[in-house]
């Protein structure tokens, strides 16, 4: 594999890790969030932070997890006062108050210029490359595990109808708090790696475009499906890499692709797959 | 017997309108209550500041002696206060089995902790298929919500009550919808489930069946209280007779 | 003297995002739709406003020309992309709209380049003195303007038999039907007027800055979001006043708490917190 090579599948790495935390919050728990890349910087800049500080990058990477998690359940009460749209566009006001404050924070944070700089993480790209893989793998068991949990059950009745939920004694406002825990403390890890990735990170990096880029990962994918969201997350990773002589019509495909899937296939890849094995049932009984 | 609810002033207003206005009733250990009045009158509202989905502005409510007015939804339930909708509200992104199944292990889900650590789903769901067969339609267990015809969908919600092995179920018009034999047999799907000593309170507007069903009528019109007692001598009061009059004579005739 | 300055810059901006977040809430008010495109649709107003102005030198025929066109595409919109997903959950309009929006954005950049369209010579830039501030003709266009083109809906929603029958459409959309409205013709005058706002929204930004150029749609839309919020989705009146609160909390935000949160976070810090205390924003559905 050359070095680009290399780099692609990192972040492609680094971006279903990203894109199975949303899909937590989205997916199971039926909470929009619009803000998501706010929990990924959250975790760059403390990682960032701390391994200039001189600290060793696992502390540093579970720092981050932590840390986002905890302001991850700070904006999930947030979710309890408003749903739906109202919700979206809250998660999305998040997420530009994020890049507000950073923006301004020169001495700290590096303002606009960002920070750069950032020790490496002591490894060279090959075994970094296998690290993200493992984690993103890990994160795919432990989602896979919750859906089949008691978890995930209960994150289904929240996510269907929250007030039936509730007369089933399910306690509501702590399943919501807590898919917005897990799925940021996945976005915070996700930034830290991203951190030791680039070893330079700014505010740009971590926008509002970045947050929609992730939601139509988890969209095209099929919300709450986890092989969905990981093909999703390929696809719209790979595909403008891919197309080269493309390289000017880039955004503008993957704009119209956005549409197109959600105007002509809403249900995502996941729901294509099912569709596709719904029919070879059929013809296969007809045969 | 002893009292099992107690609903004491409960007064509650939504902008300008008087919804509830100082109604207090009570309901006995084991008994048929049905809870009766023309349209608008405040019945779905009574139940939902029972349940706590709405929070009056005045109420005093005990669910076994114990004061539930300041408890969330969730921590009522968990008590022993299971509740029907009108407008009938399942899970439809499972199979009715699954949306009993979730009731049964309500205990799995009562902390994250237990509920993470927890797996396995298959004595609940053997014991929904039993509930379901309980109230008459177990054979469409492992169907999903999506399709399904309304007195299955209305028996579906009884069903998910029951697993909470509730202590009072509350039915907010269960018959509505129906056709006559439909309603009488659903009618004696619950009467049987009171016979087993679950104590039943139910809006309902089909009188034909609330008078063969029910121990005792609590009447309200324009949000109070205007009678009480056992059904026939209630229906017999002039008063509560000309509430109906115009509003309701169908529906009895029906 | 900066109180007042302030306070006018806020009227004035307050204006073009009211202009903007009425088509968003009309759309949002009758769809139940979050329609991030109507950002490409204020930025093509922009864009055809100055082409309209440099090849006939008149500003007067650029804003109706525009205004139609735009209202025309509004309306095919509508057709093509939102009415086959209505039965969605929202956010597959919503990303629908995103990606639409996105793909916009490059067409006028693939188009007419980067960098954007300037006027050959920009309307409206005679100075003015008022109340001892210095402004330009084209900030006192704006707020009457403005002002003027709001009032014209106000009538027509109120004293029209088209503005009735839209306003009953809103609110029960069967009913409407079974009394013998076009709810089909109702979406369409909807995403028409809803348009033809966001494009002289759009004209009014290309003249404060003499510049119409791709990215231009981005942040003004961002902020129609949080304002239709605040001003309670659907609710028009509410969106109104909403926008001008805005428009004014921002410009004093960003002398008092600007070395804290930059312009855009200010609004939407002041929407989280409004958000906390009246989760139906500032004044709910009618």
């Amino acid at each position: 594999m050359g070095i680009y090579e290399l780099s692609l599948a990192t972040i492609v790495g680094i971006n279903i890790i990203l894109a199975l935390g949303l899909n937590l919050i989205t997916g199971y728990c039926g909470q929009i969030s619009l803000g998501h890349a706010a929990f990924f910087g959250t975790g760059a800049y403390v990682v960032a932070l701390m391994a200039k500080a001189g600290y060793p990058a696992p502390i540093n990477l579970v720092c981050a997890m932590l840390i986002t998690g905890g302001i991850g359940i700070v904006v999930g009460v947030a979710s309890l006062r408003v749903r739906h749209d109202f919700l979206a566009i809250t998660t999305m006001g998040v997420g530009f108050l994020f890049l507000g404050f950073v923006r301004q924070q020169d001495s700290v944070l590096g303002g606009e210029m960002g920070l750069s700089g950032i020790p490496s993480i002591g490894l060279e790209k090959p075994a970094f490359l296998m690290l993200v893989l493992a984690v993103a793998a890990l994160c795919t068991l432990f989602s896979v595990y919750i859906k089949k949990s008691w978890m995930g059950f209960a994150f289904d009745a929240v996510a269907t109808d929250e007030d039936t939920a509730r007369l089933l004694t399910v306690n509501v406002p702590v399943y919501k708090l807590t898919a917005f825990a897990l799925g940021t403390a996945m976005a915070g890890l996700a930034g830290g790696l991203y951190c030791y990735f680039t070893r330079f990170i700014m505010p740009d990096d971590f926008g509002f475009i970045t947050s929609i880029s992730v939601l139509s990962m988890v969209a095209v994918g099929g919300i709450g499906s986890v092989p969905g969201v990981i093909i999703g997350t390929m696809l719209l990773t790979l595909l403008p890499e891919m197309s080269e002589f493309l390289s000017d019509y880039k955004l503008f495909f993957y704009g119209a692709l956005l549409f197109g899937v959600m105007r002509f296939a809403p249900d995502g890849l996941a729901g294509v797959g099912s569709s596709l094995r719904g029919m070879l049932k059929r013809s296969g009984r007809a045969v | 017997m002893s009292v099992l609810l107690d609903v004491h002033n409960v007064t509650m207003h939504f902008g300008g309108v008087h919804a509830l206005t100082e109604v207090s009733f009570d309901v006995q250990d084991g008994e048929f209550l049905s809870l009766i009045g023309p349209n608008g009158a405040g019945k779905t509202t009574m139940l939902r500041a029972i349940t706590g989905v709405v929070s009056p502005q005045n109420a005093s409510i005990k669910l076994a002696g114990q004061a539930i007015e300041r408890l969330a939804t969730h921590r009522r339930a968990a008590l022993g206060l299971a509740m029907t909708n009108q407008i009938v509200r399942p899970f439809n992104s499972m199979t009715l089995r699954d949306n009993v199944a979730l009731a049964v292990g309500h205990q799995r889900v009562a902390t994250v902790f237990r509920a993470i650590t927890a797996i396995n789903r298959d004595t609940e769901r053997k014991k929904a298929g039993e509930l379901l067969e309980m109230v008459g339609i177990g054979d469409y267990a492992d169907q999903e919500v999506l399709g399904q015809p309304l007195g299955r969908l209305k028996r579906l919600e009884v069903a998910r009550a029951l697993a909470l092995k509730p202590k009072l179920l509350l039915l907010d018009e269960p018959l509505a919808g129906l056709n006559h034999i439909e309603a009488a047999r659903f009618a004696d799907v619950v009467v049987g489930i009171n016979r087993e000593g679950l104590t039943v309170v139910m809006i309902e507007h089909n009188l034909g069946e609330v008078l063969r069903v029910s121990d005792r009528l609590v009447v309200l019109d324009n949000g109070r209280k205007i009678a009480e007692g056992e059904p026939e001598s209630v229906m017999r009061m002039p008063h509560v007779r000309a509430a109906y009059v115009g509003k309701e004579a169908d529906h009895a005739a029906a | 003297m900066l109180f007042l300055e302030l306070l006018i810059q806020g009227l004035i901006y307050g204006c073009m995002y009211a202009i903007i977040a009425v088509g968003l809430t009309l759309v949002y008010g009758l769809l139940r739709i979050l329609h991030v495109a109507h950002a490409g649709l204020f930025t093509l107003g922009a864009y055809l406003g100055v082409i309209v102005t440099n090849a006939t030198g008149s500003l007067g025929l650029a804003i109706p020309v525009s205004a139609m066109c735009v209202g025309l595409v509004g309306m095919a919109i509508y057709r093509l992309c939102y009415q086959p997903i209505l039965s969605k959950p929202p956010y597959v309009a919503l990303i629908a709209s995103i990606g639409l929006f996105i793909a916009m954005e490059e067409i006028f950049r693939l188009i007419f380049g980067p960098y954007g369209l300037t006027y050959t010579q920009v309307p409206l830039q005679s100075p003015l003195s008022l109340l001892g501030m210095s402004l330009r003709m084209v900030d006192i266009f704006i707020v009457f303007g403005s002002v003027a083109m709001l009032g014209l809906l106000s009538w027509l929603a109120q004293k029209t038999r088209i503005g009735i029958a839209w306003r009953a459409t809103v609110d029960d959309p069967q009913m409407a039907g079974s009394f013998g409205i076009s709810v089909q013709n109702v979406r369409y005058l909807n995403f028409f007027i809803g348009s033809a706002l966001a494009a002289v929204a759009g004209i009014f930004i290309s003249l404060l800055s003499n510049l119409a150029e791709p990215t231009m749609g981005g942040v003004p839309s961002y902020k129609a979001l949080a304002i239709i919020v605040l001003g309670g989705l659907g609710n028009v009146t509410g969106t109104l006043i909403a926008a001008v609160i805005l428009g004014v909390v921002e410009a004093y935000g960003t002398i008092y708490v600007g070395n804290l949160l930059d312009r855009d976070a200010i609004a939407f810090a002041f929407l989280i917190l409004v958000l906390m205390l009246k989760p139906q924003g500032l004044f709910s559905r009618k």
